[in-house]
């Protein structure tokens, strides 16, 4: 046994400790948020006014008799003191259990599950475009000169503070009263996915340009950029070959919380476009009081938020070594 | 009914002014429908976009709402309807009649009809949809309220089903014509509330296919039909193959899909977007005011300052509603001076009472003892300031009207009255009213027919239901009034019926308690390829029975 290799073994056991303590921290980290959350959600909806028992019985305003008042406080177990109920919805959803629909009267993993897809879809689409969006700013931006890099800087700026419902009703007005080019509603095809896409993704990408931009102008002062000049790469390659790749680093742990941005942006996105998906759900649930279907999307949006920061997270962790010697050295 | 739609346009006006305005200059350049055919053709799916709040339920029985009135009209029929002259017309009820004390009626059904399961409509499924409605299990609202009276139902033979009642019930007929109490298939109801309310089963023309939640149901033509009311066009089943019932909340996207060919017919439209269809020649406009009564503000005589009826004359002497609703609503709602919606035959109104007089109202005030003035210009009595709670719910007043109401604000500043407007969801807003925290209240109620009046104004209906909702929101307390409104109700007589609603209807206006606006506004967009759709003259739901597709 030569000395190299157990000093190797020695390294690779102790690289593997750091990585399961690393995510062990990260999962205790995880159920803590999620019970932070729902606990919240909880006893937030059932303190603003409205009676849960009514979104059983229709909506708000409900003439219902006492009878039948008393039968679904029964049935909900809402005639329990509130920290009995509290403690019966934990309970269940540790046993995995999001309940039933005040309103709808159907599980709520089931409606959650018919909704996340749209809702994904749209993000998922929403990251891609305002990712393409932000490259092709920023890398305009930066090397067109004075003009360019203030323009640039302009529309950054200006899509980054852009309201969705409002961006949305120009789209529309644009796109689909005055040109006729795109359906303002969802068609379940492609074309209707464009303008409530769009909406997310522009000003999304006014930010991610905003960071790429910064970035990719601090990197082409660095050094390794001047060698690279010297060695005679031209100045695009030197743009899309060297500075790019760690321009995107910043930007890419801004993702994790891009995607939690897209989702919340859903709620006014899948509104004003009559796209199904969580957002939608969530607003008429709230509307309704509908405490489990309330607590269901949000639990539901701070576990993808949580995936995603993990994700993005142990990207940076094995693109950038640096991340993990710190740790080692702590 | 009184529940109202948590979907209507939320955003301010402004935005959907944007779109409208660029929907203005295309109007213009839209081409002239073609040539126009009568002939009905059969065929083809009507993509329908609603601006209601989705149904959490399609069973009417169950809760009992608008948005639920809206499409079940599709699909479910009830024992009687209404004709456009108010008159109750046979339906699946061919004819009926009351004992002579009011407390027993006898209804006899069609021999002919079968639900689109198959089973056959008789007395037995009147009697099991009756015994549905008021089984609390069913967690009915409007319906149970409905058949308040009534006791039973008896099957006396096959097509003959006989109601006892606890009290003569004047408005029975108008309660069962509406589409909360519409007649269901007894083997779907059995079948339990979470598959009934997916798709109920009815005798309508039109049959449940699929609900997709947050977008759409899919109704199916039903080709065994033969049940359509008396005031219907045709015989036999409808023309069009089916109807594509789209959720779409809002009004811009709805009026731009419309504009776009995506949907064909909208409902919820807006002020702003009549205007602008009723300038395109492609697009046709359907003004279907809801029964039951006006949209009025309620001031609250339960409290200080309403109390003081010199104080609800001083106010509405004060403000001034016409301006503001002719331009806020772009002529698509005229003023009304009745408690009824202009629907209602028995509708009284009295314009004389709300002519605007600014020095007749600071002449009241004055006197009632307001006479002294803060810093800000609002009236004081003995150090307290005149100042009013009007929380309005965004929910049940559109764009336009919550608009309005800051004018109302504004104008009553000038006699010195404070108007403190909050805008509340629908959940909060009723909690602030069962807390009695008001002075003035918007709060629709569609009903078929004058017993409206009852529900609102008769002094039983200050005591919270158990929810804590009271309907009475103006605390009319008004022991002749009580008394005109209960003999209203169980007499059968027509014409003293019409008669005491008229006094108690002046007793209202007269009193100051309530200034109206104009007739609950229900306004549908269609393209005029869309033909001979109308709306039921129940409670002003679209139909679609009649309907056809030209050139499609």
């Amino acid at each position: 046994m030569t000395p190299g290799l157990t000093e190797s073994n020695r390294a690779s056991r102790s690289r593997g400790f750091r990585t399961a303590r690393w995510l062990l921290v990260r999962l205790g980290g995880s159920i803590f948020v999620l019970w932070a959350v729902a606990t919240l959600t909880f006893f937030a909806i059932r303190l603003i006014p409205g009676d849960p028992a009514e979104a059983v019985l229709g909506g708000p305003g409900s003439q219902a008799s006492q009878e039948t008042l008393d039968q679904v406080r029964r049935d909900y177990g809402l005639d329990l003191p509130l920290g009995i109920q509290y403690l019966n919805a934990l309970g269940r959803l540790l046993s995995g259990d999001l309940g039933t629909s005040y309103a709808l009267k159907v599980p709520v993993a089931d409606l959650l599950g018919a909704q996340i897809g749209g809702t994904l879809i749209l993000a998922f689409a929403a990251l891609t475009v305002a990712w393409l969006l932000a490259l092709a700013l920023s890398l305009w931006s930066t090397g067109g000169g004075r003009l360019a890099a203030s323009v640039g800087q302009g529309i950054e700026l200006t899509s980054a503070a852009l309201p969705h419902f409002w961006l949305a009703t120009v789209l529309i007005a644009i796109f689909s009263s005055a040109l006729g080019w795109l359906p303002p509603v969802s068609t379940g095809g492609v074309t209707g996915l464009i303008l409530p896409t769009l909406t997310l993704a522009i000003p999304l990408a006014g930010f991610l340009a905003q960071v790429m931009r910064e970035t990719l102008l601090d990197t082409l002062d660095a050094p390794f950029i001047v060698s690279a000049r010297a060695r005679g790469e031209s100045p695009t390659g030197i743009r899309l070959r060297h500075a790019l790749r760690h321009a995107s680093l910043p930007a890419i742990s801004l993702s994790g919380w891009a995607l939690g941005y897209l989702i919340s942006g859903a709620v006014v996105v899948e509104t004003i476009f009559a796209r199904p998906g969580l957002g939608r759900t969530l607003l008429q649930a709230v509307t309704l009081r509908d405490v489990p279907i309330v607590t269901g999307v949000v639990l539901l949006v701070a576990l993808v938020y949580i995936v995603m920061t993990i994700a993005t997270d142990a990207a940076s962790r094995l693109a950038d070594p640096r991340l993990r010697r710190a740790e080692a050295t702590r | 009914m009184h529940l109202a739609s948590p979907a209507r346009a939320r955003r301010g006006i402004a935005s959907v002014a944007a779109a409208a305005g660029i929907a203005l200059l295309l109007a213009g350049c839209q081409a002239p429908a073609g040539e126009e055919s009568t002939t009905p053709v059969e065929g083809g799916i009507l993509s329908y976009a609603s601006g209601d709040a989705e149904p959490t339920c399609l069973d009417p029985h169950v809760g009992g709402n608008y948005p639920q009135a809206l499409i079940a009209g599709q699909f479910l029929e009830s024992l009687v309807s209404r004709d456009a002259d108010g008159k109750i017309i046979p339906w699946l009820a061919t004819e009926w009649s009351a004992s002579d004390d009011g407390l027993s009626w006898e209804f006899t059904l069609r021999d002919d009809v079968s639900f689109t399961d198959g089973t056959p409509l008789d007395a037995e499924a009147v009697k099991v949809n009756v015994e549905h409605l008021k089984d609390p299990a069913t967690e009915s609202s409007t319906g149970y309220l409905a058949l308040g009276k009534v006791d039973s139902v008896e099957v006396v033979s096959d097509t003959v089903a006989r109601f006892s009642l606890s009290a003569p019930d004047s408005a029975l007929l108008e309660s069962l014509s509406m589409p909360w109490l519409a007649i269901e298939s007894p083997a779907g109801i059995a079948r339990g509330m979470e598959e009934n309310c997916q798709a109920p089963i009815g005798t309508g023309p039109f049959i449940v296919d699929e609900w997709v939640k947050q977008d759409h149901v899919s109704l199916v033509r039903n080709d065994d039909y033969n049940s359509p009311p008396a005031d219907a066009k045709h015989d036999g089943k409808a023309y069009l193959d089916g109807i594509e019932w789209r959720f779409i909340p809002d009004s811009a996207s709805r009026y731009a899909a419309l504009q776009g060919g995506q949907v064909d017919v909208l409902d919820n439209a807006q002020p702003d977007t009549i205007a602008a269809a009723e300038k395109t020649e492609t697009l046709a406009h359907l003004d279907a005011p809801r029964p039951g009564a006006s949209n009025r503000i309620e001031l609250n005589a339960g409290a200080e300052p309403f109390s003081d009826p010199a104080v609800r004359e001083a106010f509405v002497r004060a403000v001034d509603v016409n301006d503001g609703i002719e331009s806020l609503f772009f002529g698509s709602a005229g003023r009304s001076y009745s408690p009824l919606s202009s629907v209602e035959s028995a509708g009284y109104s009295d314009e004389s009472l709300f002519s605007t007089d600014l020095d007749e109202a600071n002449r009241l005030l004055d006197e009632a003892g307001w006479n002294e003035r803060d810093a800000d210009g609002y009236r004081v009595k003995n150090g307290e300031r005149l100042s009013l709670d009007f929380p309005v719910s965004t929910n049940q007043s559109i764009p336009a009207e919550q608009s309005l109401f800051e004018q109302i604000q504004a104008t009553a500043k000038d006699a010195g009255f404070e108007v403190n407007l909050s805008l509340l969801d629908l959940s909060s807003w009723y909690g602030v009213l069962a807390q009695n925290n008001y002075d003035l209240v918007s709060a629709p109620y569609t009903k078929v027919g004058p017993d409206v009046l009852r529900i609102l104004y008769h002094s039983d209906g200050i005591t919270p239901a158990p929810s804590g909702y009271f309907a009475n929101l103006s605390q009319v307390n008004n022991p002749e009034l009580d008394d005109l409104l209960t003999r209203a109700s169980e007499i059968s007589d027509e014409d003293e019926r019409a008669s005491l609603y008229e006094d108690a209807q002046s007793i209202i206006l007269g009193g100051f308690h309530i200034l109206p606006l104009y007739d609950q506004q229900n306004h549908f967009l269609m393209g005029t390829h869309v033909k001979d759709a109308r709306s039921l003259p129940t409670v002003s739901t679209p139909t679609f029975y009649d309907a056809w597709l030209d050139g499609k």
